[in-house]
């Protein structure tokens, strides 16, 4: 295995670690709106 | 400042820079000095480089941004994760690949030798010019809080980063940030439960976020789009993208903390580790701002927080009438804002919010006229005045100093990656180009001594330049574009030569010259200059014929 191969410590693959970061960051962003609109003068 | 403050505040500068140098011991060769050997974990490379980009900025202008503009500036982090993404998978096994020791060295890897002294020189002028002013504003700031002269200032912080970056190096400055990072994160959190507990008994933590919501200070996301607005979600994503991918793929004094790694993978989970909380932090210290506003809304704040431009303005003539308008306003909004919350019925809530609105109106064009009159900016005052006033004593002391040494470590970073690309790029490349690992050691340390003496003076030069950290975003965008840009022709673009990398970097600037007479909302001159350098790098090579990639 070269040092390119190694695999993440969490989830199968890298492409699998880079995905959960995206769709986290969309849920983050999902969150913050919400919580502008709810107190939203 | 107590004397128990002054003695927890040297104690921790003294316990830092030795624990720095602790850690550096044994930098006895160019690869330990200037990448630590590669043989660093990926969680001090990821707290090291959120500690660079947290800075004095987090405390001393976050904060204050936050209070006089809401939270919307967390909008600014949003693209960052999508550009450590994009990096992970491709700039770091590149960057490894290559062994290189600069970023620079791998464009002549790439192209030529004068593309790479290009972009050198476009980095040592960019990177120069941030070490200034990110030492000369919160130095500013520091003194005048502290009351100490400001040379007096600049030089506790200038001596003592050039200690611990000549003796330790990179391993000194990364093990420090470690340390760093946790004590800020631990002040912060400390400031927002002490600015809580400071709330009258009758104002819980919930009526606090109603309050500062109801005051607009809780407007996080803005979706929509304007050309002229710095901070909204498009700009965020986009423009805040493009800025992350240039800044952690471009800059040496990011690139060099990534390539300390012991392996790809721990160099990706370092970027990582900021893609997953930096948004999350930054939200936490932009609502720590909009707490300290409520905080205030209950507690009268001065007219001014910079206690000297204040003094002035109340020296000068007829200028009482504003400070009356301004206590009327005071307690105005106080009476409003706990009829806000007190309100059962949305019709008392909704005049309850009339109310807070009118008089918030008032405070704000007190303050403008009093600010009119001042000469320095204000913002970078508002959390160091809440917490030289409001914090327990002791606490005082380790808040300052936590601040003292962010200033340190995000100059301490630019000043080791000044210092690496003047000695690989410039010396090692184009003056001395083989003789003995000790004789590029030996450079590295006077290279690094020259920019901190040189950062140090340059500092007490520039003094104040707007809010701290809008000033360092904006002069990073001034260049960063063209330099993501030949990054992106060195990566992707195989039919790209030497000399179309150059002409397109001196495209690219010229786009972001132009860029900043139309506009000011700098983080779109980062895809203006990146988009303008690929294009004609492109185009040039397709025009001149020449050989493709190496």
């Amino acid at each position: 295995m070269t040092e390119e191969d190694e695999p993440p410590p969490v989830l199968r693959s890298w492409a699998q670690v880079y995905t959960f970061i995206l769709v986290y960051l969309a849920c983050l962003i999902g969150l913050f709106y919400a919580f502008t609109v709810h107190f939203a003068p | 400042m107590r004397p128990l403050d002054w003695v927890v505040l040297f104690g921790w500068l003294v316990f830092l820079v030795s624990y720095g140098l602790w850690r550096g011991r044994g930098s006895d060769t160019v690869n330990q000095f200037l990448l630590a050997g590669k043989t660093m974990p990926w969680y001090a490379m990821g707290l090291s480089i959120m500690a660079t980009q947290a800075s004095a900025i987090t405390f001393i202008s976050t904060t204050g941004q936050s209070y006089v503009d809401g939270m919307r500036f967390v909008q600014f982090y949003f693209g960052l994760p999508v550009a450590m993404v994009i990096l992970s998978a491709t700039a770091v096994p590149i960057f490894h690949r290559a062994k290189v020791y600069t970023a620079y060295e791998y464009l002549e890897q790439r192209f030529d030798s004068r593309t790479r002294l290009l972009v050198t020189i476009v980095f040592l002028i960019q990177r120069g010019l941030g070490a200034g002013i990110a030492l000369s504003a919160p130095a500013i700031a520091l003194s005048v809080i502290l009351g100490l002269p400001f040379s007096v200032t600049i030089l506790i912080m200038g001596c003592m980063v050039v200690l611990y970056t000549t003796m330790g190096g990179i391993k000194a400055i990364t093990w420090a940030d470690v340390q760093q990072m946790v004590v800020i994160l631990g002040s912060l959190i400390l400031a927002l439960i002490i600015a809580v507990w400071k709330l009258p008994s009758d104002v819980s933590f919930f009526d606090a976020v109603r309050i500062a919501g109801a005051a607009g200070k809780l407007n996080v996301v803005t979706t929509h789009f304007d050309w002229n607005d710095r901070y909204n979600l498009w700009s965020g994503l986009i423009g805040g993208g493009f800025l992350a991918l240039a800044y952690f793929g471009t800059d040496q004094s990011q690139v060099q903390r990534y390539l300390t790694g012991k392996s790809i993978a721990q160099s990706r989970l370092s970027l990582l580790f900021n893609a997953t909380f930096k948004v999350p932090v930054q939200f936490f210290i932009l609502f720590l701002g909009a707490i300290v506003f409520v905080f205030f809304v209950f507690e009268r704040p001065p007219l001014l927080f910079h206690p000297v431009e204040m003094k002035r303005v109340e020296q000068q003539a007829g200028q009482t009438g504003i400070q009356d308008r301004f206590n009327q306003a005071f307690e105005e909004r106080q009476g409003a804002a706990r009829r806000f919350k007190d309100a059962s019925v949305p019709e008392a809530r909704a005049a309850a919010l009339r109310d807070f609105q009118s008089a918030q109106k008032g405070l704000d064009s007190a303050r403008k006229e009093a600010l009119g009159l001042a000469h320095d900016n204000d913002t970078n005052y508002i959390f160091l005045t809440f917490v030289t006033k409001y914090l327990p004593v002791g606490v005082v002391g380790l808040v300052i100093g936590v601040i003292f040494t962010a200033a340190m470590s995000a100059i301490s970073g630019e000043i080791n990656s000044l210092a690496t690309v003047t000695v690989i790029d410039i010396y090692k490349r184009h003056f001395r180009t083989d003789v003995s690992d000790r004789h590029y050691l030996i450079a590295s340390r006077v290279a690094t001594a020259f920019w901190g003496i040189y950062a140090t003076v340059f500092a007490s030069v520039v003094r104040g330049f707007g809010a701290l950290i809008e000033a360092v975003n904006l002069v990073g965008s001034l260049f960063y574009g063209s330099m993501l840009g030949v990054f992106v022709l060195a990566f992707f673009v195989k039919r790209c030569g030497p000399k179309g990398a150059f002409v397109g970097v001196l495209a690219g600037e010229a786009a972001i010259l132009v860029m900043t007479r139309l506009t000011s909302a700098y983080l779109w001159y980062n895809v203006v200059g990146c988009i303008v350098t690929i294009a004609v790098g492109r185009l040039v090579s397709s025009l001149t014929k020449e050989s493709i990639q190496k």
